[in-house]
């Protein structure tokens, strides 16, 4: 396994490569590929820890980050649908945070005495009832959707900033996680994902542990979301919908759901094969040559398919596990596929469905 | 042979552990039959039976793993029939699990300390203060105690099958409870390991009551003060380790078989 020290220093390393990147990086791949990869990154980490410290496969994280979106598009937006309340952006980032922790602990109460399968579906369940919910509730956003949503001055016509802003959310959100993990909080936590009957007995509340880690990985969530609907400038329906939900858990299955960097890595990869692999001649006409136009969404889903897939078969753990064998190879070490899928408490056998 | 339900213990003071006619059903399987039972505090007193006697689940009723359909279970005078089990620890009741029931993704340390968390308050601080670090001496200490003292930092799914056995009775004492209770403490041990399970057990504070749930015959017999004989969801015989041993009911439906 590689140790934790070496870890730090890696992960210390590419936050230092981040933080110089737009000295020497173009406009494109900064803001278009960088600023997404973190705050899909950030949405992403939420999966990660909610799986690697609580043993719940959540699908309902798409729908917090959207939420916000939606949030703040109906209390900022002057026109189009909506309430259309035309809130000074800053003020509306508090409210909407606040609205989707909410959601997130309501979601989270239901939810908590679910476990594996259920769990999964259930998040699943919540995801699609956003969906619609956004879709016909005509009040606060309509399939149509929501345009016009300026970010707050300082970020307006600013990418670099959005950027450093996307980049210091998810260090302090890297951080947080893994300091928590080490509380009385993030130990019982652990314990809970481990054997919940067992906590029970020695007198821990599992519902309100899983609820309450649900509830910060919604905050978490939603702050990636503001970072989005500041990005973007619109949301609709769709964009929450089961195809970017599943796309977002597939960012953390490609990655390594049980490396919190992982997530990052994983929305690199996605982010940069959604973009760059349409440039090439071979791979763009995967299914036949059409003419003048991106590569068209079903084939950007076959080749991220067929790259998970990749993944999976090689390294369960995923591209953050596939790294660090890697350094341990070159250091000499016997690598151990399970010393890393343990590498933050993860039990191989109770979730191998995840491939 | 009638079962009666007096102690050996002290037959004046009150019990610590009060069984009224406590009856447990699974659908139509009637897998506790009415035990009533009294166990007093310092009294050792081993569960013996047959596989599906009904032995774990008078555990779990005792522990609040499961509710009894009918009857009542009294710890320490509060009548405990529906407390939920994570209330339990606060009355101070410890068990373990005959299938273990650890956290392998954290060490054995972590193990230890999180027993003594959870009956302590700690669950939900965000901050490791002095409490924290006390558990944390005691959890190795504990941890030294059931001879895993080289194994503290281990992740727990890295140890054997006998050294997580030893932590499940580690994980059980480390918070020193008043009524302790071990489901087949001695299964996958060696002979040696049962021997120092032995040790162990008659090396606790003579004031911890102990219910054992073991097949072991020289365990059983060699911790307890009474032991109670279990087929079919009743209690068939009890009575002091000799009677057992001399009981020919015992002999024909248990250690018959087991000899």
């Amino acid at each position: 396994m590689m140790p934790t020290n070496s870890r730090s220093l890696a992960v210390a390393i590419a936050f230092v490569a981040l933080v110089l990147l737009p000295l020497i990086g173009s406009d494109f791949f900064v803001d278009f590929v960088m600023t997404r990869t973190l705050m899909l990154g950030l949405a992403a980490s939420t999966i990660v820890f909610l799986s690697a410290y609580g043993g719940m496969d959540s699908l309902a994280q798409w729908l917090i980050f959207g939420v916000v979106g939606f949030a703040i598009g109906n209390l900022v937006a002057e026109s189009g649908r909506g309430l259309k309340f035309g809130w000074e952006p800053w003020l509306a980032v508090p409210v909407a945070l606040a609205v989707a922790t909410l959601l997130a602990l309501v979601l989270g109460v239901l939810s908590a005495r679910s476990t594996g399968i259920y769990f999964l579906m259930l998040t699943l369940t919540y995801a699609v009832i956003g969906f619609y919910f956004f879709g016909q509730v005509t009040t606060f956003s309509g399939f149509g959707g929501m345009t016009g949503i300026d970010p707050p001055d300082f970020f307006n016509g600013e990418p670099r900033r959005l950027y450093y802003a996307a980049l210091i959310l998810s260090a302090l959100a890297y951080v947080a996680f893994r300091a928590i993990a080490r509380t009385p909080f993030g130990m019982a936590l652990q314990g809970v994902r481990d054997d919940p009957v067992r906590m029970e007995s020695l007198g821990f509340n599992v519902q309100v542990h899983r609820t309450l880690a649900f509830t910060l990985a919604g905050f978490v969530a939603g702050l990636a979301g503001v970072l989005n609907i500041w990005w973007n400038g619109q949301i609709d329906p769709t964009s929450i919908g089961i195809n970017p939900t599943l796309d977002l858990f597939i960012i953390a299955v490609i990655g390594g759901i049980v490396h919190l960097e992982g997530a990052w890595l994983g929305a690199f990869v996605f982010l940069g094969a959604n973009i760059y692999l349409r440039d090439i001649p071979v791979i763009g006409n995967i299914g036949g040559v059409i003419h003048d136009r991106i590569l068209a969404e079903e084939r950007f889903n076959t080749v991220v398919g067929l790259i998970l897939l990749v993944i999976m078969l090689t390294s369960p753990d995923g591209l953050a596990g596939m790294i660090a064998r890697l350094r341990d190879r070159l250091r000499g070490r016997t690598p151990d596929d399970e010393d890393h899928l343990i590498d933050i408490g993860y039990q191989p056998t109770s979730k191998t469905q995840l491939g | 042979m009638t079962p009666n339900a007096t102690t050996t213990a002290d037959p004046s003071a009150p019990p610590l552990l009060r069984l009224e006619s406590v009856a447990v059903a699974f659908g139509g399987l009637l897998a506790l039959g009415g035990i009533d039972l009294d166990v007093a505090q310092g009294e050792r007193l081993a569960v013996l039976g047959p596989n599906g006697a009904g032995k774990t689940t008078l555990f779990n009723a005792i522990a609040g793993d499961i509710t009894p359909t009918k009857g009542k279970v009294t710890i320490k005078g509060v009548d405990c029939t529906a407390l939920p089990s994570r209330l339990r620890p606060q009355l101070g009741v410890a068990r373990t699990y005959q299938k273990t029931r650890l956290f392998g993704g954290l060490t054995v340390e972590d193990n230890l300390y999180l027993a003594q968390a959870g009956k302590r308050g700690r669950h939900l601080a965000l901050r490791r203060n002095k409490l924290d670090a006390e558990m944390r001496v005691r959890a190795r200490e504990a941890g030294q105690q059931v001879w895993l003292g080289a194994q503290l930092d281990e992740k727990v799914q890295d140890l054997s099958h006998g050294q997580q056995r030893q932590l499940e009775i580690g994980v059980a004492l480390v918070t020193d409870p008043d009524l302790i209770m071990l489901d087949e403490p001695a299964s996958g041990l060696s002979r040696g390991e049962r021997e120092r399970l032995i040790d162990l057990l008659e090396a606790l504070p003579r004031e911890s009551t102990l219910l054992l749930i073991e097949h072991d015959m020289d365990v059983a017999l060699k911790v307890a003060d009474r032991v109670v004989v279990m087929a079919d969801g009743e209690t068939i015989a009890m009575g002091t380790p000799e009677e057992i041993r001399s009981n020919e009911l015992v002999h024909a439906i248990y250690l018959g078989e087991a000899g």
